[in-house]
C-alpha cells in the first residue's frame, strides 16, 4: 500500500461539486505536483489532506492510517502557504521552533533542531530577525524550515512560489526539491505553472474541473498527454487535420505526404479526417534524413528567445509553432521567407476529448 | 485661501477645547489668595478618600480589562474565522451599550441580582464588585470590540490559524501564542479606553453604592470650591497619560512596524 492514498475523494460546497472522484497514491519520498487552471480544485484537495476541509465522501490514509476524520493539528503534516504565513510576533528562530514547542520537545533538542533547519535553508545568521526584516524569498524559506522542523510525515505546498519574482522562484524551487530529496519527505506541491511542475516533480497530476485528468511522470504527461485538456494545458500544441488511409496500421495523409501514426489501430475509418497534434519541437527546420515527410512552409512570425527560436509558419494551410535551437553562425529565417519543415508520424499525439 | 480657512477653523476648534481647560486649571491654582499655588492639589492628595477610591477604581478597571479581553478576543477571532456573515450582528450587539443608558443597565442588575433573587450578588461587597465589573465590561464593550476587531484586520487570521494548526497547535495555543500577541497593541488601546471609562464612571458605582473614583469626584464637586477643578485636571492628566501610553506602545512594538 502506498504511503499516502486518496480514494474516491469528493468535496462539495453547497451544490457546487469542486472535487469529483479524486484518486491518487503517493509513494514514500515522492514529489507530486497538482497542476491545473485556477479554480480546478487543487487547493481543495490539498486542504483535505491537511485536514482543513472535510471530504464530502472518500478517504485519506497516511502511512496506513485512516486520517479522514482526524483533526488538522494531529495529522503531523507540514504546510507552506502562498502568503508565507509566518507568525509576525515571533523571530525567525521562534517561528521555526513553534511546532517543536507545541510538541513539547525539550529545550536543548529544540535549539539544535532549529539551528539545523536554519542551516538547511541557509539562513543561520537570521534566527534573531523578525519576519518583516526578511525578503519574500527568505520568508518563504523560513516557512519551509518551520514546516519541516517537527519532521512531518507529509509536506504540502500551496503555490509557495507565486508571490516571488522570477529569479527567486526558480532558485527556491530547486532548493525545495533539493531539500525534499535530501530528507526523503513525501510532498504534494500545488501550482498552475506547468514549467515549475515539470522541472521538479516525480509525477504530475493534471487536474481539470475537480477530476484528475492524467497522472504521470513529466515526460509522459508532456509527450503522451491522454486528453485534449492535458495536451493544451501542458506546453504548446499544433493541431492538424489528417485523412485516414489505413486505420489498422495507422497510416494517414497530410498534404499529400504519407505518415504513420503511433497507437494503431486508429479509431477513425478509412477516408475520415482525424485531428492530431504535434509539439513545436517535433516540427524541425530543414531537410532531415530520418524524417518521414517534408513540407514547405511560409514564415509568418519570428520570436528570438535566446537559446530557442520559436517560429510561426503556415504549413499546409495550418498555422503552426515550431522551435529550433539558436546557432551563432546561422541567423533565423525572416518573416515571409519560405522554409522546409521535417516531421514524422511517430511524433504525433492522438487526443481523446 | 482654503488653507487659510482650514487653519482658521482648526485654531477656533483648539480655542473651543483649550479655553475651558485653561480657565479650569488657572482657577484650580488660585486657592491661596493673590498668588498661584498647588494648595488645592495638595489637599486632594492629602485626602485619604482620594487614594482609597482611586485604587478601588484602578483594581476594578484591571478586572474589567481582563474580563473584557477574555470575552472579546476569542469572540472577535471566532467571528472573523468562522462566522464572517455574523459580523454585522455582533457589531450591532456591541454597540448597544452606547444606546442603553447605564442607569437602565444598573436597575436591571439590581432587579435581577438583589438579595432575594436566585443569585444575590448585591448581598455582599465582593458580589457587588463582580456585578460592577460586569457592568463596566458592558460599558467598555463597544470600544474593546472595535479596537480588537481592527487589530485582527491587520493580520491574516485564517492563514495564521491554519499554519499553527498544521504545526500541531490547539485553540488555546493559537489564541494565546499567535492571536493575542499580534493584536496586543489593539488590546492595549482598548484597555486604556476601558481604564478611562472606569475611572470616570459615576452612575453604576453610585447606584451600587461602591466607593469608586467617580462618586468621589461628584462628592468633592458638591462640597468644595478649588479641589474639584484640581481633581478634574488630575483626571484629565490620567486620561491623557493613557492616550500617550497608547501611542508609545504602538510606536515601540517591534513587529507592529512591519504592518504600518
Ligand atoms: N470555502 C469555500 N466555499 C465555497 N466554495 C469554495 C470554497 N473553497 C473553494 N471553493 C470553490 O471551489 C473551487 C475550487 O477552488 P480551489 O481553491 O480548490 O481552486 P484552485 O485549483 O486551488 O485554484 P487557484 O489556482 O485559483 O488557487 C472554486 O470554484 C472555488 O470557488
Ligand atoms: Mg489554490
Amino acid at each position: 500500500m502506498s504511503f499516502l492514498t486518496l480514494t474516491h475523494l469528493e468535496k462539495s460546497f453547497g451544490a457546487n461539486r469542486v472535487v469529483k472522484d479524486f484518486n491518487l497514491s503517493v509513494e514514500k519520498g515522492e514529489f507530486i505536483s497538482l497542476l491545473g487552471p485556477s479554480g480546478c480544485g487543487k487547493t481543495t484537495v490539498l486542504r483535505m489532506v491537511a485536514g482543513f476541509e472535510t471530504p464530502t465522501a472518500g478517504g485519506i490514509t497516511i502511512d496506513g492510517r485512516d486520517v479522514t476524520s482526524l483533526k488538522a493539528n494531529s495529522r503531523n503534516i507540514g504546510m507552506m502557504f502562498q502568503a508565507y504565513a509566518l507568525f509576525p510576533n515571533m523571530t525567525v528562530a521562534d517561528n521555526v521552533a513553534f511546532g517543536l514547542r507545541v510538541k513539547g520537545v525539550p529545550r536543548a533538542e529544540r535549539d539544535a533542531r532549529v539551528a539545523e533547519m536554519l542551516a538547511l535553508i541557509g539562513l543561520s545568521e537570521m534566527g534573531g530577525r523578525f519576519p518583516f526584516q526578511l525578503s519574500g524569498g527568505q520568508q518563504q524559506r523560513v516557512a519551509l524550515a518551520r514546516a519541516l522542523a517537527p519532521r512531518p510525515s507529509v509536506l504540502l505546498l500551496d503555490e509557495p512560489l507565486s508571490a516571488l519574482d522570477a529569479k527567486v522562484r526558480v532558485s527556491l524551487r530547486n532548493q525545495i526539491r533539493q531539500i525534499q530529496q535530501d530528507l526523503g519527505i513525501t510532498t504534494i506541491f500545488v501550482t498552475h505553472d506547468q514549467e515549475e511542475a515539470m522541472s521538479i516533480s516525480d509525477r504530475i497530476v493534471v487536474m481539470n474541473g475537480g477530476v484528475a485528468d492524467q497522472v504521470g511522470a513529466p515526460f509522459e504527461i508532456y509527450n503522451r498527454p491522454r486528453t485534449k485538456f492535458v495536451a493544451n494545458f501542458v506546453g504548446t500544441l499544433n493541431t492538424f487535420e489528417v485523412r485516414v488511409t489505413d486505420p489498422a496500421t495507422g497510416r494517414v495523409a497530410l498534404a499529400g505526404q504519407d505518415l504513420t501514426l503511433p497507437d494503431a489501430p486508429l479509431s477513425a475509418r478509412t477516408g475520415e479526417t482525424l485531428t492530431v497534434a504535434l509539439r513545436p519541437e517535433a516540427l524541425r527546420l530543414g531537410r532531415l534524413a530520418d524524417a518521414e515527410a517534408l513540407l514547405p512552409a511560409k514564415v509568418t512570425d519570428v520570436h528570438f528567445m535566446g537559446s530557442v527560436i520559436r517560429l510561426r509558419a503556415d504549413v499546409a494551410g495550418t498555422d503552426v509553432s515550431l522551435d529550433t535551437f539558436n546557432r551563432p553562425d546561422t541567423p533565423p529565417p525572416t518573416v515571409g521567407s519560405m522554409i522546409e519543415v521535417s516531421l514524422s508520424g511517430r511524433d504525433f499525439i492522438q487526443l481523446r476529448a | 485661501m482654503t488653507r487659510f480657512f482650514a487653519w482658521g477653523t482648526f485654531l477656533l476648534g483648539c480655542l473651543f477645547f483649550a479655553l475651558p481647560l485653561i480657565g479650569m486649571t488657572e482657577f484650580s491654582l488660585k486657592m491661596r489668595r493673590g498668588e498661584y499655588s498647588f494648595d488645592a492639589y495638595r489637599r486632594v492628595f492629602e485626602d485619604q478618600r482620594f487614594w482609597d477610591t482611586f485604587s478601588y477604581s484602578l483594581i476594578l478597571a484591571a478586572a474589567t480589562i481582563v474580563v473584557g479581553v477574555l470575552l472579546v478576543v476569542p469572540t472577535a477571532y471566532w467571528v472573523r474565522l468562522k462566522l464572517p456573515q455574523a459580523r454585522p450582528v455582533i457589531e450591532f450587539i456591541t454597540l448597544l451599550p452606547l444606546v442603553i443608558p447605564a442607569i437602565v443597565i444598573v436597575f436591571g442588575y439590581i432587579r435581577l441580582y438583589n438579595t432575594s433573587s436566585f443569585l444575590p450578588l448585591t448581598g455582599s461587597a465582593l458580589g457587588t464588585d463582580i456585578l460592577l465589573t460586569m457592568g463596566y465590561t458592558t460599558l467598555a464593550l463597544p470600544y474593546m470590540y472595535r479596537s480588537v476587531d481592527t487589530g485582527l484586520r491587520t493580520i491574516d487570521v485564517a492563514t495564521l490559524t491554519e499554519a499553527a494548526q498544521s504545526l500541531g497547535a490547539g485553540w488555546i495555543t493559537i489564541l494565546s501564542r499567535i492571536i493575542l500577541p499580534n493584536v496586543m497593541v489593539a488590546v492595549l488601546s482598548g484597555a486604556f479606553l476601558t481604564l478611562a471609562i472606569v475611572l470616570g464612571e459615576f452612575t453604576m458605582a453610585a447606584l451600587l453604592n461602591r466607593p469608586a473614583f467617580g462618586p468621589f469626584m461628584q462628592l468633592l464637586g458638591a462640597n468644595r470650591a478649588y479641589e474639584p477643578p484640581a481633581l478634574a485636571v488630575i483626571a484629565f492628566a490620567i486620561t491623557w497619560g493613557c492616550m500617550g501610553l497608547m501611542q508609545l506602545v504602538t510606536r515601540f512594538s517591534k513587529h507592529e512596524r512591519a504592518k504600518a
